[in-house]
């Protein structure tokens, strides 16, 4: 009986990594970090996350200050698909048809909630078209994304 | 050769004979098995390692864009949109300034102050303004302004509490 716990116990703790892993693929940067930050969380489930990576860079160089360098965005990625900085009607697009078939609400507002995930050092230019392609889909509201309080790099963890 | 010329060999006393068990005896040492313990370790280094979370939190603030192609009906006359102008100084430096108001914002602090100063809203007693909390709030960042500093004006804007603001690009 004794090994047979043993390996069901391995497989649960297994499988909680890997699941783990799964739900954390998001595109690494370094998102806005506010004083006396408004931000709060998401509780719509029904959400499309919009991300303009820059080129690739580890954050933990740049965590202390993350504006010394010079960010690019290199592509924008809805829902892990890419797309090249040069076609952004293809945002478009996508985004128009999610929006379709999204469910609406009773006064037929769509219930999906766009999230635009920015590095913080890129410049407003880079940002703006992707806002564009986004207000191109009839999308009226975006949901920017920036740390929690208490919860940027190398900041004490003020709150649980 | 006789016998009295060889030594005699020492005879095997009783008290020899008591040294000798004593030694052939196992020496008496502590064993731990380890290998359960190692086993326990790794299990709690593991469940540790899975509920540690090494992600940092992130919230949003949500902000309204520019529709071109809406078609408005109101029977008042729109008001007149407070604007927000954000421009880039230097490489990762920025310039504030409230469209109509002499006084530039030198950081977001002093943004949010000035943005209650104007505000009229009788419910949280400020009567000194002029601008509605749902009257409309144009945010005008330049090309060159870091990412970060256009949040930060949404988020001096909305905690001046006013509800209805939206981002555009300058011309």
């Amino acid at each position: 009986m004794t090994p047979l716990i043993d390996v069901t116990f391995l497989l649960i703790i297994f499988f909680m990594i890997i699941s783990n892993f799964i739900s954390e693929q998001s595109v690494e940067m370094i998102v806005p970090r506010l004083t006396e930050s408004t931000a709060r969380e998401l509780e719509s489930p029904r959400r499309v996350v919009v991300n303009v990576a820059p080129k690739p860079y580890n954050p933990g160089d740049r965590a202390d200050e993350p504006l010394a360098w010079p960010s690019q965005a290199h592509w924008v990625e809805v829902d892990a698909r890419r797309f090249d900085m040069s076609r952004l009607e293809e945002v478009t697009a996508v985004l128009d048809f999610a929006f379709k078939r999204a469910p609406r609400d009773g006064d037929g507002n769509s219930l999906l909630e766009v999230l635009l995930r920015a590095d913080a050092a890129l410049q407003y230019d880079q940002v703006a078209p992707v806002l564009t392609a986004i207000a191109g889909a009839g999308i009226d509201k975006v949901h920017m994304v920036s740390y929690l309080p208490g919860h940027g790099p190398n900041e004490q963890r003020t709150q649980p | 050769m006789n016998a009295a010329s060889v030594p005699a060999l020492p005879q095997a006393t009783t008290h020899h004979r008591v040294r000798r068990a004593a030694r052939t005896r196992p020496p008496l040492r502590m064993a731990l098995n380890l290998t359960s313990m190692i086993d326990v370790i790794f299990l709690l280094l593991i469940f540790f390692v899975v509920t540690a979370s090494f992600t940092l939190g992130e919230g949003i603030i949500t902000a309204k864009l520019p529709q071109g192609t809406g078609t408005g009906q109101s029977s008042d006359p729109p008001s007149l949109p407070l604007n927000i102008i954000v421009s880039a100084a230097g490489q990762h430096a920025y310039r504030l300034e409230l469209e109509g108001y002499a006084a530039t914002p030198m950081d977001f602090r002093q943004l949010h102050d000035q943005l209650v100063a104007i505000q009229y809203d009788e419910s949280r007693n400020r009567t000194t303004g002029t601008h509605k909390p749902d009257d409309p709030v144009v945010i005008t960042p330049a090309g060159a302004v870091r990412w970060q500093h256009v949040v930060d004006v949404i988020n001096a804007v909305v905690r001046a509490r006013y509800t209805n603001f939206a981002l555009t690009q300058a011309q």
